[in-house]
């Protein structure tokens, strides 16, 4: 959409038309259900951190590993199973900000491109959309990484 | 669409509960939500003068404001003090830990101490201070699990 200094009579008449059928997006709704459903896969992944405390040797600091890879499985194997597309349509952002939402961007992609083949359909396509979240997540590692190393070396911190 | 739903609820439930057929702890599963306040061991050489560092020890840890349960254990070198912080402190872990050293090291500067708030540490500890009543638990046994509890501690991966 154009800034509206650069728009045509025509255009801001239409601007004021689409308005008034436009339908008002339920935000506040739609924050409380992201938040709501956000934080139950949060309370659900602290469980599956204290399991791992429990009833194997990881401590606080070191459970995070399994437990991250063990929700991204839960949500491929939902994905799989079609469930967790219901979840995102009612949640949206509650279901893909956290990680799970990593492994259904995974899993779906691969579904969908399942027809053109394994290795140019399923393997070309699979990290379509999670290749981002990983290069720009080891990116931004990379660089936090190197301000706090530089800020121990001059004794900052 | 109901028998995948049913499918994927048994997945996860069984991957849940897996594991969870240990009955080997006994107090110690209960510490996670309850304060258990273990008594303080020595299982080097029982002297009074030992006893009596360890009691001092863990009146000077209990004597923190943000701090609610402590486990204060004492092999051959080692002391390990295990606590757990009040939810509302745990924004503070860091200089909490800072503070309870520097003290510690102050007050017993001859003592090694390994300090940790992890709850795993703690849970550890109250179960070998569970084994410790046992008279059939060699103190050998006790020293070698207090070394493990320690290693278990300083890993970061």
């Amino acid at each position: 959409m154009g800034k509206k200094k650069n728009a045509t009579p025509e255009q801001l008449q239409y601007q004021e038309l689409e308005k008034k059928h436009e339908m008002k997006r339920p935000v506040v709704k739609n924050c409380i259900k992201a938040f709501l459903v956000g934080g139950f896969i949060c309370f659900i992944g602290q469980a599956v951190s204290y399991f791992y405390i429990y009833f194997f040797n990881f401590t606080e600091q070191t459970s995070g590993n399994p437990t991250v890879a063990t929700m991204v499985f839960f949500s491929m194997l939902l994905t799989g199973f079609g469930v967790y597309d219901h979840i995102g349509q009612f949640a949206g952002a509650g279901s893909a900000v956290p990680v799970t939402g990593f492994g259904n961007s995974v899993i779906s992609a691969a579904m969908e491109h399942r027809s053109e083949g394994f290795i140019l359909g399923v393997g070309g396509n699979m990290f379509k959309l999670a290749g981002s979240v990983i290069l720009f997540g080891v990116f931004s590692a990379f660089i936090v990484a190197l301000i706090k190393t530089l800020l121990i070396r001059w004794g900052v911190i | 669409m109901k028998r995948k739903w049913f499918l994927s609820c048994m997945i996860v439930i069984l991957a849940l509960l897996a594991a969870c057929n240990n009955d080997g702890h006994k107090e110690d599963g209960l510490s996670l939500i309850k304060a258990t306040h273990p008594k303080p061991m020595s299982f080097d050489k029982e002297t009074t003068e030992e006893e009596d560092l360890i009691q001092s020890v863990q009146k000077d840890i209990e004597g923190f404001e943000e701090i609610y349960d402590v486990a204060v254990l004492k092999g051959k070198e080692d002391i390990l003090v295990a606590y757990k912080v009040k939810h509302l402190q745990r924004f503070h872990m860091k200089s909490i830990e800072k503070k309870m050293k520097e003290k510690l090291k102050k007050k017993y500067p001859k003592e090694t101490f390994t300090v940790s708030s992890d709850y795993k540490i703690f849970l550890e500890a109250v179960e070998l201070e569970e084994n410790m009543k046992d008279p059939n638990y060699s103190n050998e046994k006790a020293e070698k699990k207090l070394q493990e509890i320690i290693k278990l501690k300083n890993e970061l991966t």
